[in-house]
């Protein structure tokens, strides 16, 4: 006799079925049961229904085409999912590592380096390269440092023990091999301002240039010191710039380097070739002035020296100091690199060891 | 310079606490190392500069412009401009007393300068004196302040010397023969022990204080053993003097002797103080009991110096600092620090005093006014450019070009010393004693010598990274090297051992061998614009038959080598730590050359180098041919055959198979040859191209020998 708990059962009995079907194969044996048109359990229920009492005829032929609707969806299911599981031909396991191109890590100063001078050559200045041997007029002398100043003792310089020729280039070019032998070098810069003197006698004001580079100090490598280290200088000369000019170029500079809220704080300080001088400080970036441990809880982080060219250094490059002023700066690159990152030891940067260099970004 | 605050009280009444004072001072140019806390000292009798419990003191840096800070009264002359607040100076307040000394000459000691140059004044106060102990007050102002108490009379120099930055120095009167003193150089050999108990040689360049027999100080340095002020003297004479600061410097960094008064002597003292000091001696003194002055001072002072007026214009106040100063802020500043200041046409004249040294020219006043205006109340404006931007240093392109590509092909960059040790220069066959540059006064052996090469540093990087678990290891670097002939030139080195690329789960993992590294010289030749090409040659560091130099591809003009490439002996690299067994291949460019190459080609090609050529209209035929020719017969010079032979429409030559082994005899090799042809104005013929196959096989016959496979 067929009624509502007759068709419940064809239900379940069906879901069983259907919940052992794991192929294929399987599946299609569910199907031929169920939905056969001769022999069919559907079939056969359609003619049951066809013959019941008249009165249960429409909600039995309701709940058999509900059932049969019901079979018709789960076997779609059924078969999507065991095809989605199922190796397909030519398929890739897409989850396996691609085939990356190589791509070498440029090193921590380079990349300090680098947005320096995108930095700087977006505020108007020219990036120039100067020799890393050097005679002492360059280095000391025409820095308003004679052989008798007291501020050579500042910085304990390495000599070269014979003079050797000068570098094949000047910030114009190649040059001649006669020029390169008549120029001897006799030590090794101690500081990139001494390309200020070069590109002052070889071009006329106004100027505005960095010059990135590497430099020599005669300190034994230890956490915080190194013989050999890298600044970036900037030179600004022209007629009435200002110690304002010098606060304006290099907020703009910090504001872009560090931090949109970047504060700076002159002090001023002493520097044979600067008058006035100072030493500048950075609001740190990490506490935004606060104090936290990088600034020692002083919201401050000493970056960079500066100030106002000295007379005596347009004097000796020929520039009349009545007429021009101008401004320099000098800034450790390790030292932006240090605080940038937190590197604990400058040593690092020059032992070239790939689980250091490996973790700057690309 | 480390300053007790209750001791600047003396001069001025701080109006700030200890920390407040350090950071205020700070931005004025007087860093600060420490502030530290301690109990409150024992009073002076004068009474406490100031009621409360405790003390400070302020370590402050003092640069070497400003000696005049060397001092108490220095310092408080900066306070008491800041904030505008009276200054007490010696002889106006208690405690700091001057006692009037007439200045004649003595019946007891005879004073001599016979080097006026290099002391342009000495004065000398002779004393009877009874030797204690100093006063508690005294001794803890001394301590404080870092000097160690000794006696009374030591002390009192050593007070004078923190209070007002003069250096003096007593000698035992009855020490010194014949109650001289002669300011002169040191005679060649002359020793002398000083009070550090050191025997020092001396040299005709030093300048010495000497009795009527020898040396009894290095003058401005420090003093003798011999005239010592012990507990037996009894009649002392003070020294008060100015010296020659050069003199002093090159004395002390001879000797290696850096004391408190060669400190001060060195960056230049106050030549008006010397008398001040004596007269600050002579009161203290008194005040201790220790004993008094007797005679008049003895004061050589041949060719007096005044103070320097300076002018200083308003106009160019204002631009440098880039801010207008009100007139009254200008000559308060000045009267603070102790300048005289008076207006003049379109601004001021301004007086400075002997103790100011480093004031010489207007810019120097002008960092005055700014100091103690305020750095921080500047208005920072950006500049307007003048003129366009000038042309950048083409290297800084150039460099950056070569970084690309060498990061682009997986390679890391390193930064390694430019210094090297000549071990490493002798391990690389690089020793040659007339082109190593040397240093004169290097650390250590490490850095003894400029780099020749980047490639021993490299190959120590490649060591350094083994040593760590790393098998494959790429680096480069762009960097100067060094040598006497050549001076400093840009050069970009490569180092490569361990597998030729990344390892994939999909492939077998390839070692890199010597076309790795020939393909990024090659590739760098490119992106510089000069064709590249390798020869074989023999270089001391590298492996025979896998050694080339690079040169420029058919130069138009002869050209020296501009670097060579190939695989590193494994003595050298194992000389440098790594495993012999490892295969390490390494390039190196010269990049100025290259670059002067490049122009050179430039030049020469016009402003065409660059147009672009038409597209070919007709279609190329390609033949592909093997050849048997001698195992050692450089396959360039096959290419080079038939390219300079070029028969009809042959465009191009590439290889793309080598082969040895079986089915070759043994001294042979098969080269196969892939040969494009194409005409610029018609579809060439089988024919044709039949044609000039057959010539060029004939032709490889006849020059190399070359049989077709
Ligand atoms: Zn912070």
């Amino acid at each position: 006799m067929l009624d509502a708990d007759a068709i419940e059962r064809l239900r379940a009995e069906f879901l069983a079925l259907l919940n052992g079907a794991t192929t294929d194969r399987d599946l299609q044996g569910v199907r031929d049961r169920y939905l056969a048109r001769k022999g069919g359990v559907i079939a056969g229920l359609m003619k049951e229904v066809a013959t019941a009492a008249p009165a249960d005829r429409p909600r039995l032929g309701q709940l058999a085409n509900r059932l049969k609707t019901e079979i018709e969806e789960q076997l779609a299911g059924r078969r999507d999912a065991l095809a989605a599981g199922r190796p397909v031909a030519g398929a890739v396991d897409v989850t396996l590592p691609g085939r990356v191109p190589p791509l070498g890590r440029r090193h921590p100063l380079t990349r300090v380096r680098d947005r320096m001078e995108t930095i700087f050559t977006r505020l108007g200045f020219t990036i120039v390269e100067g020799p890393e041997a050097e005679d002492e007029f360059h280095c000391f002398d025409a820095l308003n440092m004679p052989a008798s100043h007291p501020a050579r003792d500042m910085q304990d310089t390495l000599y070269l023990a014979s003079g050797m020729r000068g570098e094949a280039w000047t910030p114009t070019g190649p040059r001649t091999h006669e020029a390169q032998a008549a120029d001897i070098r006799t030590l090794l810069r101690t500081h990139t301002s001494s390309m200020q003197v070069r590109y002052m006698q070889t071009h006329e004001p106004p100027v505005r240039i960095v010059v990135p580079g590497r430099v020599y100090r005669r300190d034994n490598p230890d956490l915080t010191h190194s013989p050999m280290f890298h600044q970036m200088e900037g030179l600004l000369v022209g007629e009435g710039i200002s110690l304002a000019n010098l606060k304006g170029t290099l907020l703009a500079f910090a504001r872009e380097m560090f931090a949109p809220s970047s504060r700076l704080r002159f002090r001023p300080s002493f520097f044979p070739y600067t008058e006035p001088s100072a030493e500048v400080d950075i609001s740190c970036w990490a506490c935004d002035g606060a104090g936290c441990q990088q600034c020692k809880g002083t919201g401050w982080l000493e970056i960079l020296g500066c100030g106002m060219v000295h007379p005596a250094v347009f004097e000796a490059v020929g520039y009349d100091p009545e007429k021009y002023t101008g401004f320099a700066w000098g800034m450790g690159i390790e030292r932006v690199a240090i605080l940038r990152h937190g590197v604990d030891d400058i040593r690092l940067f020059f032992e070239n060891d790939l689980r250091f260099l490996e973790q700057f970004p690309v | 310079m480390r300053v007790p605050v209750s001791w600047l009280r003396d001069f001025v009444d701080v109006p700030v606490d200890a920390r407040a004072l350090a950071e205020t001072l700070a931005m004025r140019g007087f860093e600060t190392a420490s502030v530290d806390d301690r109990p409150a000292p024992p009073a002076p009798p004068w009474g406490p500069g100031a009621a409360g419990a405790g003390d400070a003191v302020i370590d402050f840096e003092i640069t070497a412009n400003r000696p005049d800070c060397f001092s108490i009264l220095g310092l408080a002359r900066e306070v008491a401009t800041t904030w505008r607040l009276p200054l007490r100076t010696p002889g106006a307040a208690p405690g700091l007393e001057r006692q009037p000394l007439g200045v004649g000459e003595s019946d007891v000691v005879g004073v001599t300068i016979e080097d006026p140059d290099l002391c342009p004044r000495y004065a000398a106060a002779v004393a009877d004196v009874t030797i204690g102990p100093s006063p508690a007050w005294l001794a803890a102002r001394l301590e404080a302040a870092g000097v160690r108490p000794i006696s009374n009379i030591v002390d009192i120099t050593n007070y004078v010397l923190m209070e007002i930055g003069h250096p003096t120095h007593a000698f035992d009167l009855d020490r010194l023969g014949g109650h001289a003193l002669r300011i002169r150089r040191a005679k060649p050999g002359e020793t002398i022990t000083t009070l550090d108990g050191v025997q020092r040689t001396l040299e005709p360049e030093m300048l010495v204080i000497a009795d009527a027999a020898r040396a009894q100080a290095v003058a401005g340095v420090m003093g003798g053993a011999v005239s010592e002020v012990s507990s037996s003297s009894r009649r002392v004479v003070f020294e008060s003097a100015y010296f020659t600061p050069t003199s002093v410097r090159r004395t002390s960094k001879r000797l290696g002797l850096m004391t408190e008064a060669s400190a001060r002597f060195e960056r230049g003292s106050d030549i008006a103080a010397p008398l001040v000091a004596l007269e600050r001696i002579a009161a203290l003194l008194e005040r201790l009991g220790a004993g008094r002055v007797v005679g008049p001072v003895v004061d050589r002072y041949p060719a007096p110096r005044g103070p320097v007026t300076i002018h200083l214009r308003r106009e160019r106040l204002a631009s440098l600092l880039g801010v207008r100063v009100d007139d009254e802020d200008v000559v308060r500043i000045f009267r603070g620090l102790g300048l005289d200041i008076v207006p003049a046409a379109d601004g001021w004249s301004v007086t400075v005093p002997t103790f100011r040294v480093d004031l010489v020219r207007e810019a120097d006043l002008i960092e005055e006014v700014g100091r103690h205006y305020g750095y921080d109340r500047l208005p920072p404006i950006f500049p307007a450019p003048a003129s366009p931007p000038a042309a950048p240093d083409p290297r800084v392109a150039r460099d950056g070009q070569v970084r690309r590509v060498l990061l682009a092909a997986g390679l890391s960059e390193a930064f390694t010393y430019s210094f090297i040790e000549q071990r490493a220069h002798e391990a690389f066959g690089l020793a040659d004693e007339a082109e190593v540059v040397a240093i004169a006064n290097p650390l250590s052996g490490k850095f003894e010598v400029m780099r020749r090469s980047l490639l021993p540093g490299l190959t120590d990087a490649l060591a350094h990274n083994r040593h760590h678990q790393r098998r494959d290891v790429r680096l480069f670097e762009v960097g100067a090297c060094f040598s006497a002939s050549a001076g400093e030139v840009r050069k970009a080195g490569i180092a490569w051992t361990g597998a030729a690329s990344d390892d994939h789960w999909s492939g077998t993992r390839r070692e890199v061998d010597f076309f790795d590294v020939k393909g990024l010289v090659e590739r760098l030749g490119e992106v510089l614009g000069v064709p590249l090409a390798v020869e074989p040659a023999a270089a001391p560091m590298l492996v025979p038959a896998r050694a080339a130099r690079i040169v420029v591809a058919n130069p138009p003009f002869a050209w020296p080598a501009l670097g060579l490439l190939g695989q590193l002996l494994p003595a050298v690299a194992e000389a440098r730590g790594l495993p012999a067994a490892d295969a390490v291949y390494v390039a190196e460019i010269d990049l100025d050359g290259v670059w002067a190459v490049r122009q050179a080609l430039d030049r020469a090609a016009g402003t065409t180098a660059e147009a672009v050529a038409p597209l070919p209209r007709f279609p190329s035929v390609v033949r592909d041919v093997s050849v048997l020719v001698a195992a050692g017969l450089p396959a360039s010079e096959v290419r080079g055959t038939i390219l300079a032979n070029r028969p009809g429409g042959l465009v191009d030559v590439a290889f793309f198979d080598r082969y040895q082994g079986k089915g070759i005899p043994e001294d042979r090799v098969s080269l196969s040859l892939r040969l494009t042809f194409r005409a610029p104005d018609r579809t060439l013929t089988d024919a044709e191209v039949q044609r000039a196959m057959d010539e060029i096989v004939a032709l490889l016959a006849r020059e190399h020998g070359a049989v077709q496979r």
